[in-house]
C-alpha cells in the first residue's frame, strides 16, 4: 500500500490509571525516516504516549504493531532492542561505570560479544568528546554528559527508533545545545525519531512531522511550516502563543 | 572500690566463674548466629515476595507476607518466645537452643524484610526503567542495577538488625536457658559470689565488645560498597 516501510502503527491505543483517563483513543503511524515532534500542554499524556509505545506503561487497550507485528506482553522485550528510549532524567545506571552502561545490555542480550561492544562504545565516546569517561561512573558525569552518553547508550544495539521523552529539560542552557547537536546529528544520518520537547526552534527544525496532543487525543497534526504558520484548531493557536 | 576489683580477681581466679560466662557467651552466639542467619533468608524472601509486581500467583503470598511481619512487629518478643516455647514447642525434650533459634530468627525475618524492603524501594525507579528499555530481563535488572544499589542502603540497617538480635536474645533467661546474661546472674548469686556487680559488669563488656566488632564489620562493608559514590567526588 504504501511507499515507505512503516515501522509503527498504532490503533486506538487508550491509558488510563485506576480512573485517570489519560489517553482516550490514539491512532498513528510511523513511517521509515520520519522525525515526529510530540506537543501538547503539560499533562496532556506525551509521556505516556511515548512509554505506551515500548510498554514502560502497559495500555490498557488499543494495538500498537511494530514492523507489522503486534506488540504483546510475550513479545515486548525483543521489540524494546529496536526502540531506543531517552528519558528525561537520563537514567545512567549508577552502580555501573559508563562503558558498563554501555556495553550491558549488547553483551547480556548476546547481540555482540564483549570486545565488539567494547570497541563500539568507545568509538561512540570519541565521537561525543567523551573519550576518557569510559571507567567514570555517572554521579562524577554534568546533565549535559550523562545525557549524551544515554543517548549512544540506546544507540549501541542500533535501534530503529528512537523515542525520546523531553531530553533537554533537566539540563541547563548550555547543555541543551551539545545535547541538540548530537539528536540533529543522528536525524540528519536518517534516524527514525519521535521526540516531546519544548524546544520549538528545534521542533521546527527537525521535525517532518509536528503532533499535537491535548487531554490524551491527536487534535492536530501536519508538516512543521504549517503547523507552526498556519494552525487549523483554536487549541494549537492558542498553545502556540503562549510558548513562541 | 577496692572491693570491686577484689571481686573481679576472685571471678577472674575462679575456673568455674569463667567457665560458665563462656558457656553462656556460647550459647548466645549460637542463638544469635542461626536466627540472624534465618531472618535474612526469610527476611530478604518475603522482601522479594512483597516488592514484586502484583500478578495472580502472588495475591496470596503477599498477604501471608503481610499479616506475618504485621503480627510479629505488633506483639512483644518475649510473648512469641513464650509461645514457641509453652505452646508451639510445648514437647518433652525438644532442644530448647532449636526453639530460640526459631522464635529469634523468624521475628528477625520481619524486622529484615522491612528493612530490605525499604532497600529495593528506595532505588530510584528510573534505574529500572533504564533495564527495560534497553530489553533487559526483570531477573537481569534486579541483580545487576537494583540488588547492587540496594544494598548500600540495607547494609548499616541490617547491621542494626543483627545488634537488636544479640542484645535480645538476653531473654532467654526467662525461659531457663543458660546464656551469657543468664550466667552473670548465677554467678553473682548468693551460693556463688553472692555479689552481681562484677559479673554483670564482665557480661556487659562481652556484649559490648561484640557489638563494637560488628559495628566495625558492618562500616568496612559500608564503606567498600561506597566506591562508586567515592569515585564521583574525585
Ligand atoms: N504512573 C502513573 N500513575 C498514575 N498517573 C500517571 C502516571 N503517569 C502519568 N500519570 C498521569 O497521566 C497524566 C498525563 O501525564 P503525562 O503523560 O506525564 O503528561 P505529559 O507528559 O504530557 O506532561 C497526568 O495526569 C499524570 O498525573
Ligand atoms: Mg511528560
Amino acid at each position: 500500500m504504501e511507499n515507505t516501510e512503516t515501522d509503527l502503527k498504532i490503533k486506538n491505543l487508550k491509558k488510563q490509571f485506576g480512573k485517570n483517563k489519560v489517553l482516550n483513543g490514539i491512532d498513528f503511524e510511523l513511517k521509515e525516516g520520519e522525525r515526529v515532534v510530540i506537543l501538547g500542554p503539560s499533562g496532556s499524556g506525551k509521556s505516556t504516549f511515548l512509554r505506551c509505545i515500548n510498554w514502560m506503561e502497559e495500555p490498557t487497550s488499543g494495538e500498537i504493531y511494530f514492523d507489522g507485528t503486534l506488540v504483546t506482553e510475550k513479545n515486548i522485550r525483543k521489540m524494546r532492542r529496536n526502540m531506543g528510549m531517552v528519558f528525561q532524567h537520563f537514567n545512567l545506571i549508577n552502580n555501573l561505570t559508563v562503558m558498563d552502561n554501555l556495553i550491558l545490555a549488547p553483551v547480556k542480550l548476546k547481540i555482540m560479544t564483549r570486545e565488539v561492544a567494547e570497541k563500539r562504545a568507545k568509538e561512540l565516546l570519541r565521537h561525543i568528546g567523551l573519550p576518557n569517561k569510559a571507567e567514570a561512573y555517572p554521579a562524577s558525569l554534568s546533565g549535559g554528559q550523562k545525557q549524551r552518553i544515554a543517548i549512544i547508550r540506546a544507540m549501541m544495539l542500533n535501534p530503529e527508533v528512537l523515542l525520546f521523552d523531553e531530553p533537554t529539560s533537566a539540563l541547563d542552557p548550555e547543555a541543551i545545545g551539545d545535547v541538540l547537536d548530537l539528536i540533529r546529528e543522528l536525524a540528519d544520518r536518517g534516524m527514525t525519531i519521535m521526540i516531546v520537547t519544548h524546544e520549538m526552534g528545534f521542533a521546527r527544525e527537525i521535525a517532518t512531522r509536528i503532533v499535537f496532543i491535548d487531554k490524551g487525543r491527536i487534535i492536530e497534526e501536519g508538516e512543521p511550516n504549517t503547523f507552526f504558520s498556519h494552525p487549523k484548531t483554536d487549541r494549537v493557536k492558542e498553545f502556540l502563543q503562549k510558548v513562541l | 572500690m577496692n572491693s570491686f576489683f577484689e571481686k573481679i580477681g576472685e571471678l577472674f581466679s575462679t575456673p568455674e566463674y569463667i567457665d560458665s560466662l563462656l558457656h553462656g557467651f556460647w550459647l548466645t552466639i549460637q542463638i544469635s548466629y542461626f536466627a540472624i542467619l534465618i531472618g535474612m533468608i526469610l527476611g530478604a524472601i518475603i522482601a522479594l515476595i512483597d516488592t514484586a509486581r502484583p500478578s495472580k500467583w502472588l495475591v496470596i503470598p503477599k498477604f501471608i507476607c503481610r499479616v506475618y511481619t504485621t503480627i510479629i512487629r505488633g506483639t512483644p518478643m518475649a510473648l512469641q518466645l513464650f509461645i514457641m516455647f509453652f505452646v508451639i514447642f510445648a514437647i518433652k525434650g525438644f532442644p530448647s537452643i532449636i526453639i530460640a533459634i526459631l522464635a529469634f530468627g523468624l521475628n528477625s525475618a520481619a524486622y529484615a524484610a522491612e528493612v530490605i524492603r525499604g532497600g529495593i524501594l528506595s532505588v530510584d525507579k528510573g534505574q529500572t526503567e533504564a533495564g527495560l528499555a534497553l530489553g533487559l530481563s526483570r531477573t537481569t535488572i534486579f541483580f545487576k542495577i537494583v540488588a547492587p544499589q540496594a544494598i548500600k542502603n540495607i547494609i548499616p540497617a541490617l547491621g542494626n538488625e543483627v545488634i537488636t538480635v544479640i542484645k535480645e536474645t538476653a531473654i532467654v533467661s526467662m525461659v531457663g536457658m543458660y546464656d551469657l546474661n543468664m550466667a552473670a546472674k548465677d554467678i553473682g548469686s548468693g551460693q556463688n559470689m553472692a555479689s552481681y556487680i562484677v559479673p554483670m559488669f564482665v557480661a556487659a563488656l562481652f556484649y559490648l565488645a561484640t557489638i563494637y566488632l560488628i559495628t566495625f564489620i558492618v562500616k568496612r562493608i559500608e564503606k567498600s560498597l561506597r566506591r562508586s559514590d567515592l569515585r564521583a567526588e574525585e
